[in-house]
């Protein structure tokens, strides 16, 4: 090992010199260790096959990044601010202003930029920071970039030549980067998946260094990618005193600090807040900026708030039913919902659910002499899994993930179990996570009825979750309560929650099509506008005869289920729970909503208007209250009056036949149809590149988005008087 | 021992290339001596809101607030929305909302209606529309004119609101129903249908909607409240008018109360051949 090592000393050190002279200053820690381009994980996989099994089920990796919803998601945004959100580089020549109004070089990015001083630089790359942070760092030196910088951003945006971000994400044989033939198509033949493409993989996370407080905009370590990331050999595992790596591949780090940083929820914490830049005065709502020094003008509202929500709640205490912290890793790093069941009560509900931190035995790394130096016998003990399970599966196509990403990429729904007894399948095992994930009960309802009078539902539910349910992109998440009455013949008396089978002319669906999966709840009707290409490119994007860059809603009304603007706003106990955070637009005095009166005159708000909106990039405030507080039961009044005799009597039914049965589940699914079918418009032909995208359809919505009914359930029984 | 010894004969590269460096990269941030993983958190109540300028109209968990006496119009606000919400106390609720209210009136100049784009905090603050809602709908049995008066304020606040027009409809529907005069109840009534189709010029059912729905009609609760005016004030033709539009409302939309369709339906079939015997 001396030999190999000292022999090899001068040829490192020629290597090592440029690579030092090359590294980029943005988001690097200090590692006494050599330098180290990230690696693919199918390098990783000789010694630690299981868990990149493991992890190429999870949507984490590899999936992030090809996602035709994330690619959507970024590129809508782009749209609507001139592609502000695409990364600048160290040798860009744009400019910006700091919070004394000097101009200064704009040449850091999301993840590059050491103090944020203008809300361009978390702008810049903003997507691309947390999906993709170091491989962005990388691109600092231009012949490993990926994702180039747009030429024109602002006024001088060119749409017509956008890439979604998945297109940059190819290699040929060489290890030179090529693209689809056309914007949006199908991957280069011949040519394999990038390292970007990967997304958050082995080297990601085993490189970190620490908490990056001045990138955490409340300096403390969490969201937008707040870590420091290593670029060497040294990878940090969660155990001290590691023994070593064969041929030195990597140096298993022993630093107590790094490994207790990996070790806690507050590296996942690094990523799980998303505090969206929004231009002073910021969130119009809730004021909050960067509290580093030169942030003040650094203005944000918190998309996802996961992270926040776990910080603040009953898992980071010991004041919870398994009596001491439960880390991110204990649920979804763990064999959790497969590791036995705990008994408790929260508030007067008895709760039997899977319990959190059970852990396997096994080797780390693969044993038998593959892994170590001079075949150093390896120890069993307790080891994490990689499934990262969580509320998503993929929409893409099996063939789609191996073609983009890896040719081995599983089926989220193959079949079988893993050595545990853990179904392979991603699908069953968001399934089984959701299922863990909340409780509903109907005792407190009111035991007798009467014709034509009120009587009340109750539904207490509770979230058994460390944050909030739903949580991490929570204005879209979905869940909700599915509630009928019926009398003792099957006669429906009262629905809510319920979806209903329609056409959807707007993305081509022109009948309905059996398909219940691909319907919205009906507390309100929304269709959001994709913008168009219908513009005079001479003029400042997206100025033009009748161009506009979209996101306002074409379509906007209260449905016949209204409960969640009715409970919430004006305390009514009827119509639909929705947990559902909120994404807000106030439209402010002067501005338009982007719809017509009855004459077809375009509405122009003279006071604030509220309205929820299904774009992060027009939201300029958020409610995230709306989703279920965890370990906190909430019960929620449905007041349902009943058909008079009279009534009865009109629709020829003597009377209704009691008792009147009650039932409630919990639904979830994880995006609205709406807002699906907002992104299939926005990066279609008619949107604003005039040309398909090859990102989202009707049909792969149709085959794809699929809604979990009934995570939890609940019935009961209503005697009636007449 | 394996280990120890590669991570010696590491060092002197690692020496040599910081060498060699003409400038070494500092780190982003030296790590705080004091940074606890899990434990280090920002120091302010992330939960509990500064109005910038809007207050947040919306409700946010009492416990999370750590609000231990009311302060300002908001934090009476939120009690009010936990004293109704989860304590089902809605003596407490009105008394909390009332003094939000008064905290955050035109009256006493504590508010203002916003006709300009804010750049920031104003003074007066935002009038909150969310505790007048709230407030106005504990009061509509027993105040119904202090309830709609309530719902008008919100109506200053956002003209374009949706369900405050169809709530102050309900109330005014719910006082006609307890009127003893006739004429007071042909003209609350009158009021009501006002009210209701204010709601229903909110959100009108234009071609590109319908394009892009296939919805000829919507508000179905709208519509079906005021067929029902219209029936008790001997309105067939207004009230069939209503109940067709109400069915095309629900055609993909169904209804909480599904049976209401079939109702309309039924009354619908039934006008029909009341008018084909009358002919």
């Amino acid at each position: 090992m001396r030999t190999t090592l000292v022999s090899c000393l001068p040829l490192l050190a020629v290597i090592g010199l440029p690579l030092f002279a090359q590294r980029p200053v943005g988001g690097l820690t200090e590692s006494a260790f050599k330098d180290q381009p990230y690696q693919k994980p199918q390098n990783c996989l000789p010694c630690h096959q299981r868990q990149f099994d493991e992890m190429r089920t999870s949507v984490k990796s590899g999936y992030r990044s090809v996602s035709p919803l994330f690619n959507g998601l970024e590129t809508s945004g782009n749209f609507l601010n001139g592609g502000l959100l695409r990364p600048v580089y160290a040798d860009s020549t744009k400019t910006t202003t700091d919070a004394t109004g000097k101009v200064i070089p704009f040449n850091t990015n999301m993840f590059t930029t050491r103090d944020y001083v203008n809300v361009n630089q978390v702008r810049a790359g903003f997507c691309f920071s947390c999906h993709n942070g170091p491989i962005e760092r990388n691109g600092d030196n231009p012949a490993a970039r990926e994702v180039p910088e747009l030429a024109g951003t602002g006024p001088n945006f060119v749409p017509e030549l956008f890439r979604p971000l998945r297109d940059y994400h190819f290699v040929d044989a060489s290890g030179n980067q090529v693209l689809p033939a056309t914007i949006g198509g199908d991957p280069p033949p011949g040519a394999t998946p990038s390292i970007g493409a990967n997304a958050i993989h082995c080297d990601i996370c085993h490189n970190i260094g620490g908490a990056d407080l001045s990138r955490s905009l409340q300096a403390d370590g969490i969201g937008n990618n707040s870590v420091l990331f290593n670029h060497t050999v040294e990878k940090v595992g969660p155990f001290l005193q590691p023994v070593a790596v064969k041929g030195d591949f990597h140096v298993a780090s022993n630093n107590p600090e790094k490994i207790a940083f990996l070790r806690s929820s507050a590296f996942c914490n690094a990523c799980h807040d998303v505090r969206v830049p929004t231009a002073l005065p910021g969130d119009l709502q809730h004021f909050e900026n960067d509290v580093n020094a030169g942030g003040q003008n650094v203005t944000y509202y918190r998309l996802e708030n996961l992270s926040t929500e776990w910080q603040l709640g009953a898992y980071n205490s010991t004041n919870n039913p398994f009596g001491k912290v439960i880390r991110c890793q204990d649920c979804h790093m763990s064999n959790f919902p497969y590791g036995g069941n705990s008994t408790y009560t929260v508030g007067d509900l008895n709760i039997t659910s899977p319990t959190p931190a059970q852990f396997f035995t096994n080797y780390a790394a693969v044993p038998g002499g593959v892994s170590t130096e001079q075949n150093f016998p390896l120890q069993q003990r307790k080891v994490v899994n990689h499934h990262f399970t969580g509320v998503d599966v993929p929409l893409l196509y099996t063939s789609e993930l191996q073609a983009r990403v890896d040719p081995t990429y599983p089926d989220a729904y193959q079949p079988g179990v893993d050595e545990y007894g853990i179904p392979l399948a991603l699908a069953q095992r968001r399934q089984d996570l959701l299922d863990a994930a909340v409780r509903i009960s109907l005792a407190k309802t009111d035991t007798t009825a009467k014709l034509g009078q009120i009587f009340t539902v109750r539904a207490e539910c509770v979230a058994l979750t460390g944050h909030r349910f739903p949580a991490g992109f929570s204005q879209e998440r979905t869940g909700y309560i599915q509630l009928s009455v019926t009398d003792d013949n099957g006669f429906l008396l009262y629905q809510s929650g319920y979806v209903v089978d329609k056409p959807h002319p707007e993305t081509g669906e022109l009948q309905p099509d059996g398909n219940l999966s691909d319907e919205d709840n009906e507390h309100i009707h929304a269709v959001v506008d994709p913008g168009n290409h219908n513009r005079d490119p001479t003029k400042p994007y997206p100025n033009g005869s009748t161009a506009n860059a979209g996101h306002t809603n074409q379509v906007f009304e209260a449905g016949p289920d209204d409960g969640s603007d009715a409970r919430l706003f004006f305390g009514f106990n009827e119509g639909l729970v929705l947990f559902r955070n909120e994404l807000t637009r106030i439209a402010l005095p002067g501005q338009g909503i982007g719809r017509t009166d009855a004459s077809g005159k375009a509405i122009v708000v003279t006071k604030p208007h509220y309205e929820e909106t299904f774009s992060a990039a027009l939201a300029n405030t958020v409610d995230n209250f709306r989703s279920l507080q965890p370990l906190v039961p909430h019960t929620y009044s449905y007041d349902i009056t009943l058909p008079t005799q009279a009534e009865l009597a009109e629709l020829g039914i003597t009377s209704i036949k009691a008792p009147l049965h009650v039932h409630a589940q919990i639904n979830y699914e994880h995006f609205p149809p709406l807002f699906v079918r907002f992104l299939i418009r926005t990066t279609g032909p008619n949107g604003p590149s005039g040309h398909d995208l090859g990102l989202l359809s009707e049909q792969r919505l149709d085959d794809l988005l699929k809604s979990l009914p009934a995570l939890a359930t609940a019935d009961t029984t209503v005697n009636v008087q007449e | 021992m394996t280990k120890q010894v590669s991570r010696i004969a590491f060092l002197p590269l690692f020496v040599v290339g910081a060498l060699a460096q003409s400038s070494p990269p500092a780190p982003l941030v030296t790590p705080s001596s004091t940074y606890v993983p899990g434990v280090t958190f920002q120091t302010t109540n992330p939960n509990y809101f500064m109005p910038n300028p809007f207050y947040f109209e919306g409700r946010v968990d009492w416990n999370l607030l750590k609000i231990t006496q009311p302060a300002n119009p908001w934090d009476y606000m939120q009690r009010g929305l936990h004293e109704q919400d989860e304590l089902g106390d809605t003596a407490g609720a009105i008394a909390d909302y009332q003094m939000a209210v008064s905290m955050n009136n035109l009256a006493n100049n504590t508010c203002q209606l916003v006709t300009v784009v804010p750049t920031g905090p104003i003074n007066p603050p935002p009038c909150i529309f969310t505790v007048r809602l709230r407030l106005a709908g504990l009061l509509r049995d027993s105040d119904p004119t202090q309830a709609i008066s309530l719902y008008q304020d919100v109506l200053n606040i956002d003209p374009l609101h949706l369900g405050v027009n169809a709530a102050i409809g309900e109330v005014y529907t719910t006082m006609a129903e307890a009127a003893t005069d006739p004429a007071t109840a042909q003209n609350l009534y009158q009021q009501a249908i006002t009210a209701y189709q204010a709601e229903l010029a909110l959100s009108p059912v234009t071609p590109l909607q319908t394009q892009v729905t296939g919805d000829t009609a919507n508000n179905a609760h709208v519509h079906w409240s005021l067929a029902e005016i219209y029936a008790k004030l001997g309105q067939s033709a207004n009230e069939m008018s209503e109940l067709n539009l109400y069915l095309q409302a629900t055609k993909w939309h169904s209804d909480t109360y599904v049976w209401h369709i079939q109702l309309a339906k039924k009354r619908l079939a039934a006008a029909d051949r009341a008018r084909r015997s009358t002919h």
